[in-house]
């Protein structure tokens, strides 16, 4: 008898043979420095190396963000405005608004978006970039990333820092120690080595009770609970301990993914200078906050399945309601009109107090894309019909008008336009 | 009662009635079948005692006349599995215990006071309207699945029957399309009717039975029940109570592009984008390119799997008119293309979102409006 070969079979053989060699990964996390204050200032450069509050001026509002000169005296983001005018009278108060916020984030990602196809935004001034295998003839990652910082700060005028790193949560944390004005990269291979000697609260995973408790046990740096038994974490803490484990010694694998979170939700809402009784004014308001959340609806392409509406009265009691619809809508009318009828239902069950607050939410965002009824040739078929003898179904020539007004404030900005009741 | 019948009528008989019958109760008693043997025959009865009941007579030795309920379910299972043979049936009267044999089977089933059975009516008093039931279950089959299946707006879960100048016009819509059948008939009754659309399938079931024969439609006096006789069986059916939508304004009277392709490969190719729309909420796009010259036009049938695929289908068409881009639910289409009986077919489009007409070539019988998708081109 022959001597017999064992062969594999031929599927194994394939799996078997070497394959494209891997490359590391790169991730660069982006983070526009002291944004609001930047854009501030990128419009009216006088504002430079002056304390700048970002927020509204009112008796009642909020410090949306703080420049470093203003943080100095103790101001800081969430802060009512007017403690922190009592901290530095001397601050500058600005308030562009969410438009020209808007404009200058959405030039930042059109950068990001130029640089690599896989990018992740997380917010309006930061995001990740997944630079893995960006070639050498391009000078490699850090080349790229150094690319994307002068193009920011040449064609919009802001400083982003960045951190290029194994991972989200090393890019993350490298991104904070980058500022200001920087651009760090951690080697391959040594994402465990530079987060060891950092603070444990670093890890955007530990917040201030996972903190105390780390703090209890003598934890201070990352480095003190990379050293711990996985397991006991685990026990300790659960999830978060599991995943504390892991990314304490530089091990994250959540991938960057294109185009980012899904929005899970739109909102406006404000709060009154001085508390509001009356109905016509909240509803007024109701229609300016539903006007603004189908603006970005219909800029982001979305439909959305529900809406709701937030009320708090002048004793801070809060209560929202919310209606989930069979067509998922994107025209402000039809925002408008569920908006009203819930809050017609909140004076109904709940009589009406003078009110704090109100805002609009919608959420359930799907794509825009809505099967048209029959229906909606109702008042279509008897009455405008178009020159070309086709019905306009309502609910379009409603956002064709949303589109028209949109298109106005965009190019002549948000008061340019206004809609009567 | 005690009686014999060949088992293939009783089969038949037991899986006519049984589809009356609901799916849930809260009346026990609905669940079985009245059986009623007399002169020579039995007559087979079930109702969901709310919108619709159905009864059916077969040929039997009827040796003691006499009635009983019995459990449907059970009955019609069991008969269905005994073989091509004759069964016998004996009724214990006092027990109320039917003893059946078939070949070397026996069974024994309880059964009910027949005096408890909801009363199935007769319905008589107009002078009953004759229609050919090939000629009804066509007008049928192509308007009752574009009734609607929620109850939000009841008037739209029932066919509209319009009887108007010797011609039936049925007609059907669920808020995004209508389907309209017109048809013409020997009588000139002026009526109009709305026919749970759930009977009327059931009803096309029974049609299928009475090939070239004719069906009676008789409406009682108050106006609140139909019923259709085809000789042997009987459906009678609750009427659907309110205004029917006036449709008429809802079918355009002109288009910009008329598009006529072959319906089986409309057909086929609407299926195979289906496969490909699943995830994204059925779409199904159709783009009718005008030939030029010498060449055809087009009609293009695509789909899109957002980050999996994406499909493209090529048909010859004949094309009048401009360019025109639409978006449809897959499902409506293959909907109303599965009911076109003629081999070509004509989409009547104007605009992305005006409603889409299609028609079967060369048959003015049936028309169907469809509304299309709203999406991103």
């Amino acid at each position: 008898m022959s001597a017999h070969t064992p062969r594999e079979p031929s599927h194994l053989r394939s799996a078997l043979q070497p394959r494209e060699p891997r490359r590391p990964r790169r991730i660069a996390h982006f983070d526009l420095d002291s944004f609001f204050v930047a854009v501030e200032r990128a419009l009216d450069p006088s504002l430079i190396g002056k304390p700048v509050l970002v927020g509204h001026a009112g008796a009642r509002g909020v410090v949306a963000s703080a420049s470093y000169e203003a943080r100095k005296f103790g101001c800081h983001s969430a802060q009512p405005m007017a403690q922190a005018l009592r901290l530095c009278p001397q601050a500058v108060v600005v308030m562009s608004g969410h438009d020209v916020y808007g404009k200058y984030s959405r030039q930042f990602h059109d950068i990001l978006n130029q640089t690599s196809p896989v990018v992740e935004s997380v917010g309006v001034d930061e995001a990740y970039v997944d630079l893995t295998g960006t070639g050498p003839e391009v000078g490699g990652a850090y080349a790229a990333a150094q690319d994307v910082r002068r193009r920011v700060r040449e064609e919009l005028g802001l400083v982003v820092s960045a951190c290029i790193a194994g991972s989200r949560t090393v890019a993350k944390v490298g991104s904070d120690r980058a500022k200001p004005d920087g651009l760090l990269e951690v080697p391959v291979g040594q994402d465990a080595a530079f987060l060891a000697p950092l603070p444990i609260r670093d890890l955007p995973l530990v917040g201030p009770r996972l903190g105390e408790a780390l703090q209890a046990v003598g934890v201070r740096t990352i480095g003190d609970a990379a050293d711990l038994d996985a397991r006991w974490l685990a026990a300790q803490f659960g999830k978060a301990g599991e995943a504390l484990a892991q990314h304490a010694r530089g091990i994250d694998h959540t991938p960057v993914r294109a185009g980012g979170r899904e929005h899970r939700q739109i909102s406006r809402e404000n709060t009154f200078g001085q508390d509001v009784t009356e109905v016509e004014e909240l509803r007024r308001v109701l229609q300016q906050h539903a006007d603004r959340v189908g603006g970005d609806l219909r800029r982001q392409g979305r439909r959305a399945r529900t809406v709701s509406i937030k009320v708090r009265w002048s004793d801070f009691t809060t209560l929202s309601r919310s209606r989930t619809l069979d067509r998922p809508v994107q025209a402000t009318a039809a925002i408008v009109e569920t908006a009203r009828d819930l809050l017609d239902e909140v004076v109904r069950t709940e009589g009406l107090r003078p009110v704090r607050l109100l805002g609009v939410a919608v959420s359930n965002l799907v794509e825009d894309q809505v099967q048209l009824s029959l229906d909606d040739l109702g008042s279509g078929v008897a009455g405008a019909t178009a020159a070309d003898g086709s019905a306009r179904p309502r609910v379009l020539r409603d956002e064709e008008l949303d589109r028209a007004i949109d298109g106005l404030r965009a190019r002549f900005g948000d008061r340019s336009v206004t809609r009567g009741l | 009662m005690r009686l014999s019948c060949q088992q293939e009528d009783l089969h038949r008989g037991l899986s006519a009635v049984s589809r009356a019958i609901p799916a849930r109760t809260t009346l026990p008693i609905t669940q079985h079948v009245l059986v009623e043997a007399a002169d020579g025959q039995i007559t087979l009865s079930a109702t969901d005692a709310e919108t619709i009941a159905i009864t059916y007579t077969i040929q039997a030795d009827v040796e003691e006349s006499g009635s009983i309920t019995m459990p449907s379910r059970l009955l019609a299972d069991f008969v269905a599995t005994l073989p091509r043979l004759p069964i016998s049936m004996t009724l214990a009267e006092r027990s109320r215990q039917v003893s059946l044999a078939c070949a070397r089977n026996t069974a024994s089933i309880g059964g009910m006071d027949p005096d408890d059975f909801p009363p199935i009516p007769t319905v008589q008093g107009n002078t009953p309207i004759s229609i050919e039931a090939t000629r009804l279950r066509q007008g049928i089959n192509q308007t009752h699945f574009a009734a609607a299946t929620d109850d939000s707006r009841p008037v739209l879960t029932g066919v509209h029957f319009a009887f108007k100048d010797k011609q039936l016009r049925l007609a059907a819509a669920d808020g995004f399309r209508l389907s309209v059948h017109t048809m013409d008939i020997e009588s000139d009754v002026d009526r109009t009717a709305i026919v749970p659309a759930r009977a009327l399938g059931e009803l096309g079931r029974l049609l299928q039975e009475v090939a070239g024969g004719d069906v009676e439609i008789t409406f009682n006096q108050t106006g609140t029940q139909v019923q259709f006789d085809v000789g042997h069986a009987r459906l009678i059916a609750n009427l659907i109570q309110g205004t029917f939508p006036n449709y008429d304004q809802l079918i355009p009277a002109t288009s910009g592009t008329r598009t006529e392709v072959n319906v089986s490969d409309f057909m086929r190719e609407t299926r195979i984008a289906s496969i490909f729309a699943r995830d994204g909420s059925g779409i199904v796009r159709v783009v009718a390119v005008p030939g030029e010259g010498n060449d055809p036009g087009r009609l293009l049938i695509t789909a899109r799997a957002e980050e999996v695929g994406d499909n493209e289908g090529i048909l010859d068409a004949v094309i009048e008119g401009q360019e025109s881009k639409i978006a449809f639910n897959g499902r409506y289409l293959t909907d109303v293309l599965n009911v076109i009986d003629t081999d070509r077919v004509a989409i009547e489009t104007t605009s992305p979102s005006s409603p889409g007409v299609l028609r079967p070539v060369g048959d003015d019988r049936f028309i169907h409006v469809v509304m299309p998708m709203f999406v991103q081109w």
